[in-house]
């Protein structure tokens, strides 16, 4: 495919076609894609250039390979492109029924002459179909052209014609892809539909897709779908590959950062690895580190006498919820930091040490949150201390204001976990999923005494490894799609970009540097969509916070209109930041900056300084200079006169040991529950646990290349990772003596309900405008998702059910319980909120979604099992391990065989078949039609479908179907399913 | 944890009721007086789309769309209401007859644009997009604020689609919505499938126990169990109940007329239960096609649309003054922005944010029929111009939440309305 050939095509003179026929090769379809030389008038070219050229076995196109730029990501190509498909065909002698079918404008040339056409983008049809008045009755005008016929999906042309064959016959389809809305001069999606030759010969009814060799495919939807899932995989390899050339051009470049990276590790002090501290168990290296700490905290820990007040359980939380907000971390207001012992003992500049021992009279903390002078009293803002907490803080005081650093009630490491508890952990952890029946037999029957580590790195190869870690990034970087018209602080779709580079595993310095550059599609899932923010006074700026947080754990938000009250950084370096993206000075808007008059209506001084006047125009800068030197860029970026490669440069260096011990925090704190620094995305915030630890662990990311699968490996053999879960503990013990069982993520619950019990992931696709009748820039098309992070908020501000996807919304709701986010206007550190809420409970059991999923339709996995004939015990011991990755325990096994038992015997239905769904053709509904009433009765039929789910299988006796679907249901609602233990 | 201080921390979305309404957050009282409602409760009606004000509650002189070109002004005649000098369209006539109890706030106006997801999430939240939070409804904030009015019951009800307009913002999750897309579906996640019956519910339940049972007390797992019996007993018949509109006389219920004022019903019976805010959408889109959104062809049976707005309102309003709960239930209607006095090439009307008309009536509140004066063809204030924000301070006073309190996003104080005062003159 990467064969660039440079040939011209005349395309209307049948000599030429000869000509290029020579060049295909036999039994096969050459694909030839044409960028240059097109015209912008929705026209066939007079002469278009071939710029890239693949092969296919067959005239069946949906999809054509990835455009990439830059080191590998996601480019647009021009609007139109020209796909030509040519092959030499033999057919048996005789007049045949061809079908021509496209997306944009195509052309069939059978021979040498042009034998079919379809039209190009009709004006009027945009026009109404964009105000959303299409008439549904036009649907009522379809080609059906026989039994099995598979019917044009929404926004597809077709046309058929008898030929005359006789002999090998050339065939050449073209089509123009995207092309140009002409009054608006916008362009369409560049979508194939389905872009087809298919053929019927003489006396027959069956389509098939049209083939030069001994490849055939029918072409109805059963058989067409199998074949576009086939294609896909192998598109996937193409795109994967053009990557990796991609990739390899920057080779030299990227040589040289590691060679540099090499230097800098050699010529900086490394940190040794302690011994094993004694009775400690160990793994790897971090488990020294870990033992380590925790024998140093356990010297320096007193037992608490009985009855004393838990600095920790009781009085933290008071100062957490009343004084942090502006006693915490660095940058503290009066200088009194109360998130540190040592600093709250030293005190502040106004009343000198918060707190002495022994003394609560004398102790400012207790003298201020006690006075009466509204200048004095604290909190500044908001209510007083209850009585209560008063006495509390008054009552630790006075017992001497003990303050352990750390909140462990105990020392004694959990023992390592057992291996299906590990196995569900590691699955879940690095692939998104619970593990599959397959995968359970083979770990335990791997008795080899490393099997763990065998484990664990089988699944770091696994492509799905890309899928876990997505919703994590999406959030951290804040994609925001919207599928029309982005207003909401929208971005581009960049999602598809993220995607790769996790299955490619990029090294994370090229990672942020692809992101930094901005470069690629904006709308179709490269890093330019990154850089847009939709109805932002300035989009530089929210993306100048979302990168210093997520690869820096540097906290700007509130620079954003002010200097930050408790934070260190002012609003002039954000906008320095920023103004490297930007590339240029960026001019501070009146909308970006707090009127401080309003704040000084009464009452105290404000709590917060303006100190950039609106309209001040900052120049780039790199404000970060505590984390590596500006000149570094000079030496290290690719163009070091570029802003935007500067600031890649200045963030990735690994002089800038900030950036790796970030990146290593993130990942232990995924896979831990708990960050070594707490708040990943704010360090300021946050006292670091184990500071040898995350030194160590940010050099050996260096030295790995920033290959975040090596920080992984590490992590995952650990004892400390290992460890059986503490059910008491609601974190993650600070000093790692024992995990907390942790909630799973809203995508991992969803996505395991799917795959473990084997109902298909069926939802709408993620696209509002089906038919393709918008431009480019006010709607999306985010394609089928088969997991969880590929959906979007369906975006219904208009609160129209004609553009309802009630399908994906019975999906939605319930990730939306759990944590994930379909619309994403604003950053996330990546930590979500995971505290129970009822209707999390509510939707698994009674939502639409736990509906398909605990009936037993026939394209249920389930079904396939329980019409297996292994007897009632296997059967409740494969429903726990394929559910609950465990074992039932005897009485369990018991109760759930006796719950099956009745009708077991005669469940299956003699003679009973699998319901074959005939071709259908349903109307659509679509943004061209959605204003239409029609469209919005039909809309909701489909909801009133999806909410009525599968029909149930006829093979099972219905009473005990029901029963086994009552265990199911029961089994998944069992709390442990929602937490990683 | 046990399950009372589970409850205690899941206070407003389930429990919230039974304890004191939660006030924390800083509360600014220095130095401004701000008028103070008595009602309890809040109806919040959403015509999505954009109601045309001129072709309802500020009518001007009459217009046709149908000449060539066409004439600007009111689609339809006026009539008068109860209240002298105040008139509205003709099929705003039962509600007319009640304008006592209505005030239409004809002087609305902002500056976010004509485009609906923006506008949508303006008029829900009274602030512009941010880049760098998520604001929280006004539904959201009032159940924050204030909790749910019974026990055991949720603060916060949506008929309608879910969407992050609505959301609980920076509240988080607690104070979101729990949602139904029309009156035969029951709440999402409370309203058992078609074919699980209360022997069935019954029977999943005994075979669910023995996993409960795993749930370690005082554990993360054992929260979510708490939770989950809770939801399970929600979606039992004490809370199930409040839905069924059958329990509802027929005659009452045919006064209230189709789908939308069965919400409206459903709403009053809500209230009844407990619950502190509902927002109910008015999306009967297969009426028109548009809904509210009346471009072109959308206008022609646009009449349809607000006959049906006037027959449900007027319901409610007599329904909950019958039931002695019109004082304690503010009813109010929001719509994303208004239309131009003038059509379009299609013979509709496209989009105005210059002025429009938002609703309000019940609360408590002391109505007039129609408050602030707009030019002669409805296009922009000319006198006693009122911005969404002074919109949500009125309906925040009105119930008895301080309007320029500040909230808390993490340790961020922002105040609850971006500068927003309350209509005085509704307040005695």
């Amino acid at each position: 495919m990467a064969r660039r050939l440079l040939l011209i095509l005349t395309l209307f003179a049948g000599a030429t076609l000869c000509a290029v026929a020579a060049a295909i090769p036999a039994g096969k379809v050459r694909v030839d894609i044409c960028e240059e030389g097109l015209p912008a008038d929705n026209s066939w070219p007079t002469a278009a250039l071939v710029t890239e050229s693949y092969d296919e076995d067959l005239f069946g196109l949906f999809e054509l390979p990835q455009k990439y730029v830059g080191t590998g990501v996601r480019g647009d190509r021009p609007f139109p492109t020209l796909v030509r498909a040519s092959a030499e065909v033999t057919l048996p002698p005789g007049k045949h029924r061809l079908l021509l079918r496209a997306r944009g404008a195509a052309r069939l040339f059978v021979g040498g002459k042009v034998v079919l056409t379809t039209p190009f983008d009709q004006p009027r049809q945009f026009a109404v179909g964009n105000a959303g008045e299409l008439p549904v009755e036009e649907q009522d005008n379809f080609l059906d052209l026989g039994p099995g016929y598979r019917f044009a999906p929404p926004g597809n042309r077709e046309v058929w014609g008898e030929v005359e064959f006789n002999g090998p016959t050339t065939i050449v389809l073209e089509t123009l892809v995207g092309g140009m809305e002409l009054k608006s001069k916008k362009p369409f999606r560049p979508e194939l539909g389905e872009t087809v030759v298919a053929v019927a010969l003489n006396g027959t009814t069956e389509w098939k897709l049209l083939s030069p060799g001994a490849r055939q495919v029918r072409y109805t939807d059963v058989d067409w779908s199998a074949y576009e899932s086939e294609r896909r995989c192998r598109l996937a390899a193409m795109n994967t590959a053009a990557r990796v050339a991609r990739r390899e051009a920057a080779k030299p470049y990227w040589d040289r950062r590691r060679e540099s990276a090499r230097a800098w590790l050699a010529a900086t002090p490394a940190t040794p690895v302690p011994a094993l501290a004694a009775g400690f168990p160990a793994h790897n290296a971090i488990d020294h580190f870990i033992a380590q700490r925790i024998t140093q905290v356990q010297a320096e820990t007193a037992p608490l006498p009985k009855g004393a007040v838990d600095f920790h359980r009781e009085i933290k939380p008071i100062l957490e919820a009343n004084c942090f907000s502006c006693h915490q971390g660095a940058k503290v207001k009066g200088g009194l930091r109360l998130d540190d012992r040592a600093a709250a003992f030293k005190g502040g500049k106004a009343d000198g040490p918060a707190v002495i021992a022994g003394q609560a009279a004398k102790s400012p903390l207790h003298q201020r949150i006690v006075s009466t002078d509204p200048e004095e009293v604290m909190p500044a803002k908001g209510e007083r201390l209850k009585p209560a907490e008063i006495a509390l803080l008054r009552r630790w005081i006075e017992e001497g204001a003990v303050w352990p650093e750390f909140a462990v009630s105990h020392f004694k490491l959990t023992g390592l976990s057992d291996d299906l508890t590990f196995l569900r952990r590691v699955s879940l952890d690095t692939v998104g999923v619970t593990p599959t029946e397959p995968e359970i037999a083979a770990f335990l029957a791997d008795r080899s005494p490393d099997r763990r580590a065998r484990v664990i790195d089988q699944l770091l190869a696994d492509p799905r490894w890309a899928d876990q870690w997505m919703g994590y990034w999406l959030d951290v970087l804040a994609e925001n799609p919207n599928l029309i018209n982005p207003t909401l602080n929208n971005t581009g779709p960049f999602r598809w970009w993220l995607h790769e580079s996790l299955v490619d595993n990029k090294p994370l310095d090229l990672f942020v540097t692809e992101l930094v550059r901005l470069e690629g599609s904006e709308r179709f899932g490269g890093p330019a969509g990154f850089g847009v923010a939709t109805q932002n006074d300035v989009p530089m700026a929210a993306k100048g916070i979302i990168l210093s947080s997520a690869f820096l754990g540097v906290e700007m938000k509130c620079a954003r209109c002010h200097d930050a009250p408790t934070h260190a950084w002012k609003q002039k370096e954000l906008f320095e930041f920023s103004a490297l993206l930007q590339t240029r000075p960026i001019k501070l808007p009146a909308t970006s900056s707090v009127v401080m008059d309003n704040l000084r209506l009464g009452g105290r001084e404000p709590m917060i300084e303006v100190t950039l006047a609106p309209g001040a125009s900052v120049a780039p800068a790199w404000p970060f200079a505590t984390f590596c030197d500006e000149a570094t860029a000079t030496a290290l970026a690719e163009k070091p006169d570029h802003t935007r490669d500067r600031l890649a440069a200045l963030i990735t260096a690994p002089q800038n040991e900030r950036f790796a011990q970030v990146m290593a925090n993130r990942i232990w704190q995924r896979f831990m529950g708990r960050g070594l620094v707490e708040n990943v995305g704010d360090w300021e915030k946050s006292v670091t646990s184990h500071p040898d630890l995350l030194r160590w662990l940010g050099r050996e990311l260096v030295r790995s290349g920033y290959d975040t699968k090596v920080i992984a490996r590490l992590v995952l053999n650990s004892h400390a990772y290992q460890r059986a879960t503490d059910a008491t503990l609601a974190a993650t013990s600070p000093l790692f003596i024992a995990p907390a069982p942790r909630r799973m993520a809203a995508e991992q619950l969803v996505d395991s309900l799917f795959a473990a019990t084997g109902k298909p992931f069926s939802v709408e696709a993620v696209n509002l405008d089906v038919d393709s009748v918008r431009t480019i820039d006010n709607a999306l098309d985010l394609g089928r998702a088969r997991r969880a992070w590929m959906l979007a908020s369906t975006s219904n501000e208009r609160d129209r059910p004609s553009l309802m996807l009630p399908r994906i919304q019975a999906v939605a709701e319930v990730l939306e319980v759990f944590g994930w986010r379909g619309a994403r206007p604003d950053a996330s550190n990546g930590v979500r909120e995971v505290s129970a809420n009822i209707l999390q409970p509510a939707l698994l059991s009674n939502g639409t979604m736990m509906l398909w999923l605990t009936r037993l339709s026939d394209d249920h996995d389930l079904t396939r099992v329980a019409l297996e004939d292994r007897g009632l015990d296997a059967l409740v011991d494969r429903l726990f391990l394929r559910l609950l990755t465990r074992h039932p325990t005897a009485a369990e096994k018991s109760f759930y065989r006796d719950a099956l038992t009745p009708g077991y015997t005669t469940r299956v239905v003699a003679g009973a078949k699998a319901t074959e769904k005939p071709p259908a053709r349903r109307k659509f509904v679509g943004w061209s039609n959605h204003m239409k009433s029609e469209a919005n009765s039909l809309r909701l039929e489909e909801e009133a479908a999806a909410r009525q789910g599968d029909t149930p299988t006829a093979r099972l006796e219905p009473e005990w179907r029901r029963r086994f679907e009552d265990v199911l249901w029961a089994l998944l609602n069992a709390p442990e399913w929602t937490h990683i233990g | 944890m046990n399950r009372r201080q589970f409850l205690a921390r899941s206070a407003a979305l389930a429990a919230a009721a039974s304890l004191p309404p939660t006030l924390r957050g800083a509360e600014t009282t220095r130095f401004v007086h701000h008028p103070k409602g008595k009602a309890d409760h809040c109806i919040f009606i959403w015509l999505g789309g954009g109601m045309a004000q001129i072709d309802t509650f500020d009518p001007k002189r009459r217009g046709n769309a149908k000449t060539k070109p066409s004439v600007a002004g009111s689609d339809y005649a006026p009539v008068d209401t109860a209240v002298p000098g105040v008139r509205f369209t003709e099929h705003l006539a039962q509600t007319a007859r009640l304008a006592e109890r209505v005030t239409a706030v004809r002087t609305v106006n902002h500056k976010l644009g004509i485009e609906h997801a923006l506008a949508t999430n303006f008029v829900h939240t009274g602030r512009p997009v941010s880049g760098s939070t998520i604001y929280p409804s006004l539904g959201s904030v009032i159940a924050h604020e204030r909790g749910a009015v019974g026990d055991n019951i949720p603060a916060y009800l949506l008929i309608g689609y879910p969407n992050v307009s609505r959301g609980p913002g920076f509240l988080g999750a607690k104070n979101g919505y729990i949602y139904l897309v029309d009156t035969e579906s029951g709440p999402a996640g409370f309203t058992p499938p078609g074919d699980i019956d209360a022997t069935r519910a019954a029977s999943r339940q005994q075979l669910l126990a023995p996993l409960q049972g795993r749930a370690a007390a005082e554990s993360a797992v054992g929260d979510y169990e708490v939770a989950q019996r809770e939801a399970l007993r929600l979606a039992g018949p004490d809370f199930m109940r409040h839905f069924k509109l059958t329990e509802e006389p027929g005659s009452l219920r045919q006064r209230y007329g189709g789908e939308f004022g069965q919400r409206c019903l459903l709403a009053r019976r809500l209230v009844q239960g407990g619950v502190r805010f509902i927002e109910v959408s008015h999306n009967l889109n297969f009426i028109n096609g548009a809904g509210w959104d009346t471009h072109n062809a959308g206008q022609l049976n646009q009449h349809v649309l607000i006959r049906e707005l006037d027959t449900a309102l007027s319901a409610l309003i007599i329904d909950l003054e019958t039931k002695g709960l019109l004082d304690k239930t503010l009813i109010a209607i929001g719509t994303e922005f208004g239309r131009p006095g003038q059509f379009d090439g299609g013979g509709g009307r496209g989009h105005q944010s210059s002025t429009f008309s938002l609703v309000l009536a019940g609360g408590g509140l002391h109505h007039r029929g129609a408050f602030g004066q707009t030019d002669d063809f409805s296009g922009k204030p000319v006198e006693s111009p009122v911005t969404v924000p002074d919109f949500h301070a009125t309906i925040y006073a009105a119930l008895g939440i301080n309007p320029t309190k500040e909230l808390l996003n993490a340790s961020r104080p922002v105040p609850i309305t971006d500068g927003g005062k309350p209509i005085a003159a509704l307040f005695g």
